[in-house]
């Protein structure tokens, strides 16, 4: 941002900045629950299903500028409010297909996938090319959010938290279990309808902190490595949130410092833990395996 | 819990693996279903479970038609493959057993029920790191975490070493004692030391259901 003077150090920035503030407050809703939902997303090897939904947004997007910039429908306000009705339309036709397709049910995320991205090719050409708004959507916009949309996410985020602590023991077993659940009496197919509806709310608010193209890293990625050192199901989901919530302040704190898009800071500091992670876990095993053998000669 | 199958036909697809099968238990029998790979056992449990589909009026438990049937919880389940369960994602012997209790069971009742299968000291064992009798075991305590009035065991005990078989079988004896309906599947009827009040053998879709007659009786 060049409004600011970059010599001043962060904190001093975040102090005298609001901007800055509903950046940081914003990003450390996204990145509690992001990876939250994101477990169950990965239990359920249903990973590109973010990713399909926030295309899906894309459309929405795009005709939201559509519908401002060349119609004149001011009163949307924002592009990210359609994004979001968006994202729930992409998780209502995955959810129609996945029951229509029923051994088959990946094929509904290319087929959500192509539709999302055809109609935001369509309205994006028709509004007369890429606007920056539009672009900066793409990769994120989290310095830029207003105080409406931090009421908007801040809503989400509690609601999200209070339906999983209310449901957890059945989203636990559908998700580890789906058979087994049918058993207990648990209706399967509405919480498999709340979760991607839930899942969809949160992609499209997930769009502002790292864009339609980076969505699925922040659900995925602190998932993935959390997975390799958690000892039990909630302290997997724990360390999950702890990476992405370093990752949301170093990213910020990055991207301030050295001037680079916050968004892709973001997902650049998840995937350096992720990374770390792997490397480490290489090293302990390799010195675990030369002192096995050194106590057995 | 008592269970009235009549005449119950079914097949996945267009072949016919059950042909018109009819038995009846009352609370408290143990039966034994018998048969050769394929003859259709699974498919069976599966109707009584209503995971698989079947038409109206032919299986009762307590009564009541399985198509209308509710209370599911009534009954454990132990499946003969785990196909169906996620393991990569790290979770607790502990955090499934109480996500899947739905009963009043105290945490006393859990550590004897735990105690008794011979999994005490797994509880916050990641199920990863577990081996196949182990989580063999885990399933089967699962089985029983929601006081279960009838009990369906499909092959529980592959893969499990000898002590923990005779431990279980005990388990499930002192169960079928307390009046639980047990319904058990298995190759081996000598190792399954149980007192089987009934027995179907399945061969070519047909079932043959007897009552046993205990000689020692
Ligand atoms: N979901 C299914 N869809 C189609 N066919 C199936 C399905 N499940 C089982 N079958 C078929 O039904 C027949 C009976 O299978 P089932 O699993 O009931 O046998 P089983 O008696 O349990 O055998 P085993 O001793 O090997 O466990 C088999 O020929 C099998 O191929
Ligand atoms: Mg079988």
């Amino acid at each position: 941002m060049d409004i600011l003077a970059v010599s001043d150090p962060f904190i001093k920035a975040l102090i005298a900045n609001d901007f800055l503030q509903r950046a940081l407050f914003t990003g450390l809703l996204i990145g509690f629950v992001t990876p939250l939902i994101g477990s169950f997303v990965v239990i359920k090897r249903l990973s590109f299903i973010a990713d399909t939904l926030s295309h899906f947004s894309l459309a929405g997007l795009s005709i939201g500028t559509y519908l401002i910039t060349v119609l004149g429908f001011v009163w949307i306000a924002d592009e990210l409010y359609l994004a979001m009705i968006f994202s729930v339309i992409g998780a209502f036709i995955i959810e129609i297909l996945r029951g229509y397709y029923q051994n088959y049910k990946e094929i509904s995320m290319p087929i959500v996938m192509s539709m999302g991205t055809a109609l935001s090719g369509l309205f994006i050409s028709l509004s007369g090319g890429i606007s920056l708004k539009l672009y900066n959507y793409l990769f994120g916009t989290i310095l830029t959010v207003d105080d409406g949309f931090v009421r908007v996410i801040t809503v989400v985020t509690v609601v999200v938290v209070l339906l999983l602590v209310i449901f957890y023991k059945q989203m636990v077993m559908i998700s580890f279990d789906e058979t087994y659940a049918k058993l207990l009496g648990i209706k399967v197919r509405r919480f498999q309808f709340m979760s991607t509806l839930i899942l969809a709310v949160v992609v499209s608010i997930s769009l502002a902190t790292v864009g339609v193209l980076l969505v699925s890293s922040l659900m995925i990625i602190p998932v993935a490595g959390a997975m390799k050192v958690g000892k039990s199901f909630k302290n997997t989901v724990s360390i999950a949130i702890l990476f992405s919530e370093i990752s949301v302040v170093g990213g910020l704190w990055l991207s301030y410092e050295l001037d680079f898009p916050t968004g892709a800071t973001i997902v650049l500091c998840n995937v350096t833990i992720l990374l770390s992670i792997g490397i480490i876990k290489y090293f302990i095993n390799l010195y675990r395996l030369k002192s096995d053998k050194m106590t057995t000669t | 819990m008592r269970v009235n199958v009549t005449n119950l036909t079914f097949g996945y697809d267009y072949r016919t693996v059950l042909k018109d099968i009819s038995f009846s238990l009352k609370s408290g029998d143990f039966l034994a279903i018998v048969g050769n790979n394929g003859s259709g056992k699974s498919t069976l449990i599966k109707c009584m479970l209503g995971i698989n589909k079947i038409p109206n009026s032919k299986i009762f438990l307590d009564d009541i038609d399985i198509t209308n049937y509710k209370n599911f919880r009534n009954i454990g389940y132990v499946p003969q493959k785990f196909d169906d369960f996620n393991y990569e994602f790290p979770i607790t012997v502990n955090e499934i057993l109480s996500a899947s209790r739905y009963s009043k069971l105290s945490e006393d009742d859990v550590l004897l029920i735990l105690d008794k299968i011979g999994i005490l000291e797994l509880q916050n064992e990641n199920i990863n790191n577990l081996s196949g009798g182990q989580l063999q075991r885990v399933f089967i305590a699962r089985a029983l975490m929601n006081k279960p009035k009838l009990l369906i065991l499909d092959e529980p005990t592959v893969g499990v070493d000898k002590e923990n078989v005779t431990a279980f079988y005990k388990a499930i004896n002192e169960l079928n004692q307390e009046g639980i309906t047990v319904i058990l599947i298995t190759h081996n009827l000598r190792e399954a030391d149980c007192h089987f009040t009934h027995m179907i053998s399945l061969h070519n879709g047909e079932g043959v259901f007897k009552e046993v007659v205990r000689e020692d009786e």
